[in-house]
């Protein structure tokens, strides 16, 4: 076999993997809702009634609200036509709360925050933690190399929204210097202008200096240990002895190597920093996913909330597939299949 | 006689585990005075509200400053923030405790599975584990609380489904590599079958990585339970760390300066976390002998 149609069958099966896996853990999520005692609508209704004091013959409601927010019919009607309108015209049906838009329409106004906050201060922390790590394992024993990692040992455990609980605490109460909530200043209009930019780097930098602390230590703790049992190598050794400079192994024989067991970090612990993200969305008010699921919970509205679970498992999937198809072009093991 | 050799030699290990690892050292220290606080609770909240619950409203005025009377301070309903704070984190601690142990049992009994069977079985319930830790699961624990009421033991075996996948994965890898270690092998020329491998050889000496996936779990049980807590989600009568830092946002606590509100569970949750990282990271230097060299703390 050559090595294109080896690629090609490496991607072909991993696509069909990530098609599987997709639509089982959206079956599954559906129907774990389902499981759930008692009827979304009479619970939105019941909210509404003692919140707002709204009284309303009830059952008429339910029923006549059944059919509109797609809850009608046995389990097997409603996941047949959940599925279809799903994957044939993405569509998540309508929102509780703001009826009659529809959720995707919901998530995309709140998406670009997300992954504009998220995306960025991931990658930030992920390359400040890798590099540390290396240069780290590479100065191992250092007083430099112990006192950092004893840091890192310590911070890396601790929850994102802790870490931004006492950021805002420290940064924008104790010392006034950032904003403690919200995207941007609420004078500033939403528009490619200069004081909208910059307001909104101003806005995000707690939420994302709280992702960035709490992560790149993680980062850092698993990069000293690779780039450490790199330097053990054989290879290294060999490489050392030809009297290669210093900084040519550390770029081509250690980073090289230690990126791609990273790379794979990343994608598996995606899962995880979405997790955290919601939570530092929801200590900063930000307008992201994290807040309109808040929003979402605070009003029981059923079909945002399954809405985002399955948005967020999307996310996620898709992000590990695109890791998967990128591999082979910085593995040449993968490529020539010797995995 | 046997049983005091077996003593002296457990408490020479124990002494040995201590001297071989700062980071081990440390995190049972800090986790033993947490713990002794934690259990301590009944007496110091006895003394200080004086046979009261610690969420009854109204004993004392609202948002006191910390006080020798009261050392962190009253909130907005007048409760005292040590009673509340002793209380929390007991229960704090109990949830992950409990959360963590259900998981654990769950996770080592589909390693064990997979590592014993392999092949097929091995392949469907590692792709089971995998999709568990990549699936963003807060959301989903987040739905379920909004829906169901959940009380103490609901909520242990709720955050129990969705944190058992990390000790799994620890325990497999274990599982694997200790199948090819050569005493399984002459264990498997002697003709042991390889229920008795599984069970009397490989488990036994897995107990260092259950622990840490245990701690593992505990964490994650934490993170979450505090995390939905934090959003203002499960049983509103029993305190926890989360709770308190709910309210300490939602009330404003912070806007009129009364940051001692969300320090004290905050501070407390960080101590925690921190404590059993540092146990984790400290067996792995142990039992992990190639880490040691290069943690080396």
């Amino acid at each position: 076999m050559t090595s294109k149609k080896r690629i090609l069958r490496y991607m072909t099966k991993r696509v069909i993997v990530y098609v599987i896996t997709l639509f089982i853990s959206f079956s599954i999520v559906f129907l774990f809702l389902r499981l759930i005692p008692g009827d979304p609508i009479t619970r939105y209704l019941r909210m509404l009634e003692q919140r707002y004091s709204y009284s309303m013959e009830m059952l008429d409601i339910v029923v006549k609200w059944k059919a509109e927010l797609g809850l009608e019919g046995d389990l097997f009607t409603q996941y047949s036509r959940y599925i279809q309108n799903l994957f044939l015209r993405l569509d998540l049906g309508p929102s509780f709360v703001a009826f009659p838009t529809p959720v995707q329409d919901l998530i995309l106004t709140r998406l670009p925050w997300t992954i504009a906050l998220l995306g960025v201060a991931t990658l930030i922390s992920w390359s400040i933690g890798t590099l540390a790590g290396v240069i780290l394992g590479w100065k191992r024993g250092t007083k430099f190399d112990s006192t950092l990692f004893t840091i890192a040992l310590c911070m890396s455990q601790v929850p994102y929204y802790i870490a931004a609980i006492f950021l805002v605490l420290l940064l924008a109460y104790v010392f006034p210097v950032f904003p403690s909530r919200y995207a941007f200043s609420p004078g500033v209009q939403i528009k490619l202008s200069l004081d909208f930019i910059s307001s909104v780097l101003y806005h995000s930098f707690l939420p994302a200096l709280s992702i960035v602390l709490t992560s790149a230590f993680g980062w850092l703790i698993s990069a000293r240990f690779l780039t450490i049992s790199i330097i053990g190598e054989d290879y290294l050794l060999f490489a050392q002895a030809k009297g290669l400079k210093a900084n040519r192994v550390l770029n081509r024989y250690i980073l090289r190597n230690a990126l791609l067991p990273q790379a794979t970090g990343l994608a598996m612990s995606l899962g995880f920093i979405v997790n955290g993200a919601y939570l530092v969305e929801w200590v900063f008010s930000y307008p992201g996913i994290g807040g309109l699921l808040q929003y979402a919970i605070n009003l029981v509205d059923y079909n945002t909330i399954q809405g985002i679970i399955l948005m967020s498992i999307f996310t996620v999937l898709t992000a590990n597939l695109i890791m998967d198809l990128i591999y082979p072009l910085i593995d040449p093991r993968i490529r020539s299949g010797e995995r | 006689m046997m049983n005091t050799l077996k003593l002296k030699k457990g408490l020479k290990s124990a002494a040995s585990f201590f001297a071989r690892s700062t980071a081990f050292r440390v995190g049972i220290i800090m986790l033993s005075l947490i713990l002794l606080l934690a259990l301590l609770e009944p007496v110091i909240n006895g003394y200080i509200l004086k046979g009261k619950g610690p969420l009854k409203t109204g004993v004392f005025d609202k948002y006191l400053p910390p006080s020798l009377e009261h050392p962190l301070g009253t909130d907005h309903y007048g409760r005292d923030v040590l009673a509340l704070l002793l209380a929390s984190l007991k229960y704090s601690l109990l949830i992950g405790a409990f959360a963590g142990l259900i998981a654990t049992l769950i996770g080592t009994t589909i390693a064990s599975l997979s590592g014993y069977f392999g092949g097929k079985v091995d392949l469907i319930l590692n792709s089971v584990t995998n999709g568990m830790l990549v699936i963003p699961s807060f959301p989903i624990l987040i739905a379920i609380a909004a829906y169901i009421r959940l009380d103490l033991i609901t909520m242990c075996l709720v955050l129990a489904i969705f944190s058992w996948a990390w000790s799994a994965r620890l325990v497999r890898a274990q599982i694997l590599s200790m199948k090819e270690r050569p005493y399984i092998e002459l264990a498997k020329v002697s003709g042991f079958h390889s229920f008795e491998i599984m069970f009397l050889e490989i488990l036994p000496n897995m107990a260092p990585f259950i622990i840490m996936g245990l701690i593992n779990s505990i964490m994650g049980a934490m993170f979450a339970e505090t995390g939905l807590r934090v959003l203002g989600l499960g049983p509103g009568e029993i305190p926890s760390l989360g709770l308190m830092i709910s309210w300490a946002l939602t009330f404003g606590a912070i806007s009129i300066g009364r940051y001692n509100l969300l320090v004290a569970p905050a501070g407390a949750l960080v101590l925690v976390f921190i404590s059993l990282n540092l146990i984790n990271i400290g067996l792995e230097e142990i039992f992990n002998p190639r880490l040691k060299k290069i943690t080396g703390l």
